[in-house]
């Protein structure tokens, strides 16, 4: 299925800018074999599945339907890309542009400038599987000065069983723009299916792009996720990622902060249950001076879930005078469930600021004591210390409209947990 | 007429140690008790002991108008009365003061007249600024012991322990703290006040004063008693 026949047929239909990296990738693909826990980037997990295990769909499946998260956003413009394939697309703004990666036509902006200077490398498996077998996405573009004053939704879903699925999603903020973004990932419960998506931001000058992920994969998803950003001078990247579904979802940030005075502020809030496990391995790199990242995740995992943070920043010769952060906490509240958490450090400069700090830990038994002298039941103050503690995390999201969802969804997590008597 | 609070041969040991020897008290409805002894007689151990902390391994009894709090858990004695203003207040970050009364709304036999008190209280303890904001996270020791005041007044206990809410403030919160125990003076209500200094005595006036040492109340008496601490110190009870 994953073989070289595909790719042609995809070749035929790739616009200019892609057809070299695509061949570059099958060529990477073809040497790589699947990763395992030996090696630095995927240790503490273990895959229990296979590409070999999902076909390519020959086109979308039958969408599903919107739900809440479009309407609490009230977005100005979305576009939906279903098993791979990107349609629907509606923009209203001038100077936005939304569309199909592969419906490109030379007449609107190339994502070609995006992908160059932002794009995923083919560094792994599943990323050169992405990068030679992906069909299309959503590209959207803010021209120079653009402010879009509400969040373009970008729907990304996989509607079948036994799908892999390679959505890509560019976004191009140029100088002077501002550009929020939510993506939503989404399928059905119970449908054994694969993702790849790669999520692709290139923010020049000045520009503000807001970008969160609410990760909602159906029960028996796999997902490999791959974002990647560059910051040029002044630009402010603001990525939240939201983990609630899959079987095993991962996302890897690979943050490039490449000019003078640009920032990161990095949020995550990720709940994971059953036998979940949830992987994020978060890296920032500054590469200039007066660079600023702030990278901030909490996390909770229950029954048999396992979550695993490993963050990486890395501050170049160049990077005099930042400042970067890191701090993730997580709440284990079952004996059976495990997070690992490892922040590291690298620093080849002599001036900055850094710091980092992780927690693993049951709910705070200090907390819950106080909480029941009020007559609170301990299941009322857990709720609580838990709605407290994802609430942090929320509260440093930049979609507020988003803010109700995240964190019903979340809590609903943890308040099933109980009334199942897991907890 | 039963008693807001009756502690009866109350024993109690953290592992082998043994810190409550054997605590007889009696407090009335209507009534503020002081409780005082030096550090390490049991005052805050007796506090959490009532609480029903789970270190501690309790026999005796404690009533709370009536009824029994020890075997109950630790909700159950505050739905029973009871409660019990801390000494540290903890911080539960994220969660407002007005999150918790939330809950506690909905555990109130009236929630419409429990949030007319949250009102009125909130006003009346300037607690209108601090309701929004994350319970005890960033507030300076005489805010805190204001929040569990407020708390106290806003529940309708039947039963109030004030652990050491004098401590670590200055002396104008002192008063402040005092002159709202006083304010909650009630027939429905007996209050427990512990303290280790004289000082918050000075602005409210107990009814009676009981000497703990070495985990057993060693004396009771009028407020006379506080002199004679002030001029004795404790080693004359021990």
């Amino acid at each position: 299925m994953f073989d070289r026949s595909i790719v042609e047929r995809r070749l035929e239909l790739d616009p200019g800018w892609r057809r070299r990296r695509r061949l570059a990738a099958f060529e990477r693909f073809s040497q790589l074999e699947p990763p395992s826990e030996r090696e630095e980037l995927w240790r503490y997990v273990e895959l229990d599945f296979s590409l070999g295990d999902f076909e390519l769909p020959e086109g979308p499946g039958r969408p599903i339907e919107t739900d809440a998260v479009a309407a609490a956003l009230a977005p100005v413009a979305s576009i939906r890309v279903v098993d791979g394939f990107g349609a629907d697309a509606r923009a209203e703004v001038e100077g936005l542009v939304v569309g199909a990666l592969a419906a490109h036509d030379g007449t609107t902006p190339s994502p070609e400038r995006a992908v160059e200077r932002a794009g995923i490398e083919p560094d792994d498996h599943f990323a050169a599987a992405h990068e030679a077998f992906t069909v299309d996405g959503a590209f959207i573009h803010a021209a120079r000065g653009t402010r879009v004053p509400g969040p373009v939704y970008v729907d990304v879903q996989l509607t079948g069983s036994g799908i892999a699925a390679f959505p890509a999603v560019v976004l191009h903020a140029e100088p002077s723009t501002e550009l929020p973004v939510v993506v939503h990932l989404r399928s059905p419960d119970g449908e054994y299916g694969f993702a790849a998506p790669h999520v692709v931001v290139l923010a020049e000058d000045g520009a503000v792009v807001s970008l969160t992920i609410l990760q909602e994969w159906g029960s028996e998803v796999r997902a490999v996720g791959r974002v990647r950003f560059a910051a040029d001078r002044d630009a402010v990247v603001r990525f939240t990622e939201v983990g609630l579904g899959g079987r095993y979802a991962r996302v890897r940030l690979d943050g490039d902060l490449v000019g003078p005075g640009a920032e990161a502020d990095v949020v995550g809030a990720y709940f994971g249950e059953n036998h979940q496990v949830l992987d994020y391995r978060y890296h920032m790199r500054h590469a200039a001076p007066h660079t600023r990242s702030d990278m901030f995740l909490k996390g909770a995992v229950e029954d048999e879930a396992s979550s695993v943070f490993t963050g990486l920043i890395r501050i170049e010769e160049e990077g005099q005078k930042t400042e970067a952060f890191q701090t993730n906490r997580n709440l284990i509240l079952s004996k059976g469930a495990s997070a690992q958490s490892v922040p590291n450090l690298e620093i080849l400069a002599n001036d900055v600021k850094c710091g980092h700090g992780s927690t693993v830990g049951p709910l705070d038994e200090e907390q819950r004591y106080y909480l029941m002298s009020r007559g609170l039941s301990a299941a009322q103050a857990d709720r609580l210390q838990i709605r407290g503690f994802f609430e942090e995390a929320i509260a440093r999201m930049p979609h507020h409209a988003l803010a109700p969802i995240v964190r019903e969804r979340l809590n609903r997590k943890f308040v099933e947990a109980q009334e199942e008597g897991r907890l | 007429m039963t008693a807001a609070l009756v502690v009866d041969d109350l024993h109690a040991r953290l592992g082998d140690l043994e810190i409550l020897r054997g605590v007889d008290l009696e407090v009335p409805f209507g009534e503020i008790h002081a409780l005082m002894g030096p550090n390490g007689s049991g005052k805050s151990t007796l506090c959490h002991v009532l609480t029903g902390k789970e270190e501690y391994a309790a026999s005796g009894s404690a009533r709370v108008a009536d009824v029994e709090l020890l075997g109950k858990s630790v909700d159950e004695r505050a739905r029973a009365g009871l409660f019990h203003a801390f000494q540290y207040p903890v911080e539960v970050p994220g969660v407002t003061l007005d999150d918790l009364l939330g809950e506690l709304a909905l555990l109130a036999d009236d929630p419409e007249d429990f949030w007319r008190r949250v009102d009125e209280m909130s006003e009346r303890l300037r607690m209108e600024p601090f309701r929004a904001r994350a319970i005890n996270v960033g507030l300076s020791g005489g805010e805190k012991k204001r929040s569990e005041m407020f708390q106290l007044a806003v529940l309708s206990p039947r039963a109030a322990v004030l652990d050491e809410i004098d401590s670590g403030l200055d002396i104008d919160a002192v008063r402040e703290v005092a002159e709202i125990v006083e304010s909650l003076r009630s027939p429905e209500l007996g209050m427990l006040l512990i303290t280790h200094y004289n000082r918050i005595l000075r602005y409210l006036r107990p009814d009676r004063i009981h000497v703990m040492v070495g985990g057993r109340i060693v004396a009771s008496g009028g407020p006379e008693l506080a002199e004679r601490l002030e001029a004795e110190g404790y080693e004359s009870f021990q």
